[in-house]
């Protein structure tokens, strides 16, 4: 049985649907990336995923455990680490203090570890924290008890790249390790770094599930070609190509077919320098988000997150 | 599984010593009073209406238990105690869903059901220290002045109150599951605490009237009587005792079928 099982899981609060019919499995020892802009659904799975709300329909079982009895999902919380989004800690405690109190709870055998890579000021109280040192306590909790499933919500929040890289290769060891790891994100680009695979929501509803891989193969290869002068339109494109630009002897597009077939095209021109590449999943997720959107200001914002190879 | 207990009980520390401190304080300013008012106390009751004595349940005002009734227990420990409980409870579970501590308490193997009983059992915090520091100042208080205060009436007008507090807290757990802010849960558990208290006051004013009152919690405890007469109504305690147990139990199913 996978570690989280959603079947047509739907919260409504009066006409809006949070969640609508969400189906995903997440699987043993994998990172799982749920994505989608602010506002789309994702802590609302999760915090469904925890039985902090009930579902209006459908159901999950998280470890074993039905969402819908409480008691057995209290039982399966020993192996489960969460980070919130908002973390509500004892603002009065001082880091030690709180994951003191956590440990009383769920045991703590791998906290000297995580202090070692991940350092709030323990000493300090809580309210003293930036959000960065929050995070980071944060992670330390989530991880202390050494659980099979840690579900986290927008985990990097907070923290600074330095400290995001460090928990994107902790997360990459723990996942080698066997922990299986349900991570929500607006970001694409670190969903694309360290995700297995993902499922990417939008206004509640589950609009793609998709290995990383695949979807970045579906999604085409970003072409780059700097030809010695520029050669007409209709001799140099092909139907494979697509989103193309041409700008003097520069040309870029997306490719959509089989790269070979591409090779074999460009070498009969004269080309001074080349580059074929993943797009970013930022491009996946305008195609997926498409047309709609455009006007939507969380979906901007989440965009603009990560403008890395912005190809328009 | 104590985590929580340990920690609200911890928490409940510093409001209680600063409330112990304000008894203090008011305990040495009615002692001091007490030796020149125990003279002049048929012309300073003559200047009150006799529902005002009606209201508060204040008699034999010129003995030290009576004036200690009065004084410190009718208003002091009924009103602002019972408040302060209906505040606390108030706050145990509507604070920590607003700040979503509750979200981070309940991705422990813990229930909700244990989540709610160990905050209220944390209340032996401010309930010990309460009574203790209170009792032993009054005691201390009424030797210093010369006088002596009975140590078993004593003991049992704080004991007795226990149940009594434990209402307005369970009040104020019950607004705190319903609803979704602290601010409100308080401002309604605070409001309802001292309207059912004024409801008891007035309604003992007309014998016609009595029944009103009788869904107050104050109408089962009663300062003036063990102080003063030493009569200590333990069925009024069991009906506390029951009121109590069947609010923490309403607010408990509240809370387990909420969404937080």
């Amino acid at each position: 049985m996978a570690p989280i099982e959603i079947e047509d899981l739907t919260k409504r609060y009066g006409d809006l649907a949070a969640n609508d019919a969400v189906v995903f499995d997440v699987e043993r020892g994998e990172i799982f990336g749920y994505l989608g802009p602010n506002g789309a659904g994702k802590t609302t799975t999760i915090r469904l995923l925890l039985g902090l709300i009930k579902p209006t329909a459908g159901t999950a079982t998280v470890l074993g455990a039905d969402i819908r009895d409480r008691r057995a999902l209290t039982g399966v919380k020993t192996n489960i680490g969460y980070l919130p989004d908002t973390l509500g800690f004892e603002e009065r405690l001082t880091g030690t203090q709180v994951l003191d109190h956590f440990a009383r709870m769920r045991g703590d055998e791998r906290r000297a570890e995580l202090l070692d890579l991940f350092r709030p000021p323990l000493e300090k109280p809580v309210e003293t924290y930036s959000s960065g040192n929050k995070r980071m306590l944060g992670i330390v909790q989530a991880f202390m008890h050494d659980p099979d499933l840690v579900i986290m919500d927008e985990p990097t929040s907070g923290l600074d790249p330095l400290k995001q890289d460090r928990l994107h290769q902790f997360l990459e060891a723990e996942r080698d390790a066997g922990t299986t790891i349900f991570l929500s994100s607006h970001v694409l680009s670190e969903v694309q770094r360290v995700c297995d695979r993902v499922g990417i929501i939008r206004a509640g509803k589950l609009i793609a599930l998709e290995n990383i891989d695949d979807l970045l193969t579906q999604s085409g290869k970003n072409v780059w070609v700097h030809l010695e002068e520029p050669v007409e339109n209709a001799r140099f494109l092909t139907d494979d190509m697509i989103d193309v630009e041409v700008t003097g002897a520069t040309i870029q597009f997306t490719y959509t077919g089989d790269v070979k077939t591409l090779l074999a095209h460009l070498v009969q021109f004269e080309i001074v320098d080349a580059d074929i590449g993943d797009p970013q999943l930022d491009d996946i997720f305008k195609h997926y988000y498409g047309d709609e959107g455009e006007t939507d200001a969380t979906n901007e914002d989440a965009t603009r997150e990560d403008t890395t190879a912005e190809v328009e | 599984m104590t985590a929580i207990l340990r920690l609200e009980s911890r928490k409940r520390i510093r409001s209680s010593v600063v409330l112990v401190v304000v008894f203090a304080l008011l305990s040495a300013l009615y002692f001091s009073m007490f030796p020149s008012i125990e003279e002049d106390i048929e012309e300073l009751m003559e200047g009150f209406p006799d529902f005002f004595f009606d209201l508060f349940g204040i008699e034999a005002l010129h003995t030290i238990e009576g004036f200690i009734a009065a004084e410190i227990y009718s208003f002091f420990w009924v009103v602002l105690v019972g408040i302060y409980f209906a505040y606390i409870g108030a706050g145990l579970i509507a604070g920590d869903v607003r700040d979503r501590k509750m979200d981070l308490t309940l991705s422990n193997p813990v229930s909700r059901e244990s989540v709610a009983l160990q905050k209220v059992a944390a209340l032996w915090t401010p309930l010990v220290l309460l009574n203790v520091g209170v009792a032993v100042i009054v005691y201390i208080g009424a030797i210093v002045i010369g006088e002596h205060i009975d140590p078993v009436a004593l003991t049992m007008v704080h004991l007795l109150s226990v149940p009594y507090l434990l209402v307005c807290a369970a009040i104020g757990l019950v607004a705190s599951v319903i609803f979704d802010r602290a601010r409100s849960a308080r401002a309604m558990a605070l409001s309802l605490v001292f309207v059912l208290w004024l409801l008891d006051g007035i309604s003992q004013l007309d014998p016609d009237f009595e029944w009103a009152g009788v869904l107050s919690p104050s109408r089962y405890y009663d300062e003036t009587a063990i102080l003063v007469r030493e009569e200590y109504a333990y069925p009024d305690a069991v009906v506390l005792l029951v009121a109590f147990l069947v609010l923490l139990g309403v607010a408990t199913v509240i809370f387990t079928r909420r969404d937080i």
